[in-house]
């Protein structure tokens, strides 16, 4: 018999009728229809359309008056029943929120840095156009070249994609006329630095073009930091005066509090006021490298059609001047969006950490599922009772959905305070890997992610649960057990989640383990020097005073005697750079590396030459740092700028594995200007892992100061704790001249343990996230045992009856346990194997299946497993039988 | 006290409520007898469509103003997918109460001449 298909203003109706809630469709669909019906009937036979359509009128509003007030109805009391059962089982609702809490937090915490450095497009006007241009020499493996004027004057002539391209060097300079002389980060830009970004001054103006030509009168900008620390935010500070390089320069502006890139200056200059940028050598010698170029894509141009572009540049300019791009060096260059250039170091980090903590949301998920099957064996009565009473099935999970949420929105709550504190702590980590971390906030986006997450955790605990114990509904009324009748299949699925928990434990503490163990690895490496008891500081002559080679080398032999004289100096030397100087572990071997030329070596067509990097240092370097002489000597006072005394050169044993496997490099010459000066090597020292003790030492020469002075830092061995001479040291220095600025002032022993601050936190927070994830879990397999001794008190009692030792009741418990804990780890060490390529890139020296760590992690979870179950193992084999088969 | 406290917190009904009250005053109704009896006794002003209709005695049910009735009419005249609702002792009580506060309202707009003298027909 075949269904008669409903007139379609029925249809109609019934699809209405479906934004009321289930259960007021259940009671009142039928009538209404008939009422509709009727109603229709009634509107025919008076006829006329109008009829009809205020029919429809008063129908549709009416619905949509009620759906709301009925769906708000429900709501309320389900929540107010919802408060009720979690006032009723505290213990439960604490351990449940306390769960959602921590998971819910560390994901909020790590994705408001994730949301805040990857996601979010830069903090300036279409900021996705912006680009940052990069010369290279990939056959010297120097990724990262700097610019000349001329080849900026190139690039900006020549490029047809960009609608604007700025310069950028960051120098410090000696600010007179407030206070005490005060040296100052300054930022050396282009007249439409400012333009390009897009950024609007506080106060004043920004740089104009003709600020940039020539013999201008210098001008500076304040940064908006600068200004309120040092001036108080004094509003009339525009058209102030300051002397800096023996010039008057006027305050023009001051820039809002914008993130500054790439770093963070106190003030800017135009180029033209910067004596180094606009001196003729630096105006005329193409090979004068150091700016860093920005540009902005022009509307709809690609950032591959930009490389495109500015590779077919750099290919004119290799043909054009082939005496500064030689073949053999492979110069090229490239752009990369500039969002993509802050953040490529801190990429990695962050999704391993975003992945952890996600692992940890989903264990505290499983977990509380768990937490909640376990209570709903203890609820089925009450439910069955609900049911009986007409409670439909889909208000019944709608009413245990309403208590998910609920718990998870106050774990989400109590979530996000956590997130919060922690983030300075996370902005001072992610410091060090991007310079975006100083716009971290939790924002729109991050609470959006928390209402999701805590949304979805619900979502996913909650339907978990309702769906199991639905099954049970009508049984445990009629068996009249209190949750016994919670069945197998209860117990199968709270098995596979505590199995899930454990194997998401196992990879967590897998990944921690390996970061902790390669830590281990590199704080064992030797670095080559003698760190303890050794001072660096930072040094900076005024350059307008020192601006001669010659003026430099008496004012450095002049202040090493006065350190030197100090009472507790052991010695002291002036070099350009130091081990773990944290510039060089940002900049890495690239960014000191020169190519040179060996005497008597003649190079193939297209071959590229050797590469090193250079540091000058003045002779008592190496016994300040302990670095051993293996062959030759060492650098002496004798090795001058004297044109008598020959030119020379130290270097280090990778230097003469790598250029001189199997001749003698001493009185070998070598040349880093192509020929027009060469060097004679005098002597080989050790080995230093200058760049990080994870980087292999690199081939490296040391050349003496006095033959080419690049002061920078000053490094002293005290017979005392070195930071107590601090102060005695900078007095020194101040003695020999007043204007010098010393900054940065660390120990050796400070910069070692620094350098190691991106693996040491990863692995600190990455173990944060294990131990949470291992308190959960063995929480969990605790609870599940408990649970089920508690569920099988009777069973136990009859076995205990019939004989049963203590001690294979408590061996059967503790095996159950067990066997979940072991197909855990099992499912655990085939998950971790598959994920090792996500933390690869971050492990020294351990290889991703390294097998102590995962035996050891293994073997720890096993324990805590077994001292999980032990407790209610114990409680099982201490059961009277007398007491159980009385027990209901 | 307690009851007339309770009482009182139902008021003021809203019109849809006190109709459907009125309606069933004089006995026990199906849906659509309530929705017509308001009609013509309002001369067709208050109109109540089924989603009003049924969202109304739902809340009035739900608060025990009404009641499903168990009596049924005869065979022939009964349809068995109709409900019939009764006012309860309670509901009447309110509609009471309802009533009196229109009243009194209504007092205080005559000694106010705010009140216009029904026409006669």
């Amino acid at each position: 018999m075949g269904k008669e298909a409903l007139p379609f203003s029925q249809r109609l109706f019934r699809a209405l009728v479906r934004v009321l809630p289930f259960d007021f469709r259940t009671n009142y669909e039928g009538e209404m229809e008939g009422v509709f019906r009727e109603q229709q009937r009634e509107v025919e036979e008076r006829g006329g359309p109008l009829g009809a359509l205020k029919l429809w009128k008063e129908t549709i509003t009416g619905i949509f008056t009620t759906a709301p007030r009925e769906h708000w109805q429900i709501l309320t009391s389900d929540c107010s029943y919802a408060f009720r059962m979690m006032g009723k089982n505290r213990g439960f609702t604490a351990v449940a929120i306390l769960t959602l809490a921590l998971g819910i937090g560390a994901n909020t915490a790590i994705f408001s840095v994730v949301h805040s450095v990857l996601l979010r497009p830069l903090p300036y006007p279409q900021g996705q156009q912006l680009i940052f241009i990069r010369q290279q020499e990939t056959k010297l493996g120097i990724p990262d070249l700097s610019f000349s004027v001329k080849e900026i004057e190139d690039y900006r002539a020549q490029n047809r994609t960009l609608s604007g391209l700025v310069e950028y060097h960051a120098m410090s300079f000696t600010l007179f006329g407030h206070g005490d002389p005060e040296r100052v980060r300054t930022g050396v830009v282009s007249a439409n630095y400012f333009d390009l970004f897009g950024i609007q001054p506080l106060l004043g103006r920004t740089f104009l073009p003709d600020d940039e030509k020539l013999g201008a009168p210098p001008v500076l900008l304040l940064s908006y930091e600068y200004w309120k620390d040092n001036f108080g935010s004094d509003p009339g500070i525009v058209g102030k005066t300051f002397e800096m390089n023996d010039k008057v320069h006027t305050v023009v502006g001051v820039l809002p509090p914008v993130p500054q890139y790439p770093n963070e200056n106190d003030v800017y200059m135009a180029t033209s006021a910067c004596p180094y940028r606009s001196n003729k050598m630096h105006l005329e010698d193409r090979d004068m490298r150091m700016m860093e170029v920005f540009g902005r894509l022009k509307p709809g141009v690609t950032v591959s059609q930009a490389n495109a572009d500015v590779s077919t540049i750099a290919a004119g300019l290799k043909a054009t001047y082939p005496k500064s791009y030689p073949e053999n060096v492979g110069f090229t260059s490239a752009v990369s969006p500039l969002q993509e250039e802050l953040t490529h170091g801190a990429r990695p980090t962050l999704l391993l950490l975003l992945g952890a903590a996600a692992f940890v949301l989903l264990i505290a998920c499983a977990n509380v599922a768990n937490l909640t099957l376990a209570r709903m064996a203890r609820r089925e009565r009450e439910l069955a009772v609900r049911s009986a009473l007409g409670a439909g099935r889909s208000r019944i999970l709608r009413q245990l959905l309403t208590e998910s949420f609920l718990l998870a929105i106050v774990g989400g709550i109590l979530g996000l305070m956590l997130a919060y504190g922690s983030l300075e702590l996370l902005t001072d980590f992610v410091g060090r890997l991007t310079p975006r971390a100083r716009e971290i906030q939790v924002d729109s986006g991050v609470l959006l992610f928390t209402l999701a997450a805590a949304l979805g955790t619900s979502i996913v605990f909650g339907t978990l649960s309702a769906l199991f114990s639905r099954a049970n509904l009508t049984s445990s009324l009629k068996e009249g057990s209190s949750g016994a009748g919670s069945g197998y299949q209860q117990g199968r699925v709270r098995s596979a989640l505590i199995v899930c928990q454990i194997a998401f434990s196992f990879m967590l503490l897998i990944g921690a383990g390996l970061m902790m163990r390669s830590l281990f690895k590199m704080q064992q490496v030797d670095a080559g020097i003698v760190p303890q008891r050794v001072l660096a500081m930072r040094i900076a002559f005024n350059w307008s005073k020192y601006n001669s080679a010659d003026k430099t080398r008496v004012v450095i032999q002049k202040l090493l005697d006065r350190v030197k004289s100090e009472p507790g100096v052991l010695s002291a030397a002036i070099s350009s750079r130091y081990p773990f100087e944290p510039e060089m572990i940002t900049g890495g071997p690239e960014s000191v590396s020169f190519s040179f030329q060996i005497e008597g070596q003649h190079l193939e067509p297209g071959q590229a030459p050797p590469v090193s990097t250079y540091a000058a240092v003045s002779p008592g370097y190496f016994e300040t740092l302990g670095i051993p002489l293996k062959a030759g000597r060492m650098l002496a006072d004798t090795d001058s700028d004297d044109l008598k005394a020959p030119q020379v050169v130290l270097m280090n044993e990778e230097a003469k594995r790598r250029f001189w496997p199997n001749d003698d490099p001493l009185g070998k010459r070598v040349s880093g200007d192509g020929g027009e000066h060469w060097a004679t090597i005098v002597g080989i020292v050790g080995d230093v892992r200058e760049f990080g003790l994870d980087h292999a030492p690199s081939p490296e020469f040391y050349g003496p100061q006095a033959q080419g002075p690049q002061p920078g830092n000053l490094v002293v061995r005290t017979a005392v704790q070195p930071q107590s001479m601090a102060q005695a040291l900078t007095r020194a220095i101040h003695e020999v001249d007043s204007q010098t600025a010393v900054t940065h002032i660390l120990t050796l022993e400070q910069a070692r343990y620094e350098s190691m601050a991106s693996p040491r936190v990863t692995a600190s927070l990455l173990g944060i996230f294990a131990a949470l994830a291992l308190v959960i879990a063995t929480a969990g397999i605790g609870g599940i045992m408990a649970l089920m001794v508690s569920q099988r008190v009777r069973e136990i009692g009859i076995r205990i009856a019939l004989g049963a030792r203590p001690s294979s009741i408590l061996q059967m418990v503790l095996g159950q346990g067990m066997l979940l804990a072991v197909v855990g780890v099992g499912i655990g060490i085939a998950g971790a194997v598959a994920l090792t390529g996500l933390v690869k890139s971050l492990l020294f020296e351990v290889p991703p299946t390294d097998v102590l760590t995962f035996g050891g992690v293994g073997l720890t979870l096993l324990a805590a497993a077994a001292l999980a179950s032990y407790l209610p193992a114990r409680r099982a084999a201490a059961v009277d039988p007398n007491v159980a088969l009385r027990t209901d | 006290m307690t009851k007339k406290r309770e009482t009182e917190s139902f008021l003021p009904l809203t019109p849809a409520m006190f109709h459907i009250l009125l309606a069933l005053a004089d006995g026990e109704k199906h849906g659509y007898a309530i929705l017509k009896e308001v009609a013509r006794r309002t001369g067709d002003k208050v109109r109540l469509s089924a989603g009003t209709l049924y969202g109304n005695l739902a809340r009035l049910e739900s608060e025990g103003l009404i009641a499903e009735s168990d009596h049924r009419p005869e065979v022939v005249l009964d349809d068995e997918r109709r409900r019939y609702y009764l006012l309860t002792e309670f509901g009447r009580e309110v509609a009471v109460a309802e009533a009196e506060r229109m009243e009194e309202a209504l007092g205080q707009a005559r000694a106010k001449k705010l009140f216009r003298k029904p026409k006669l027909a």
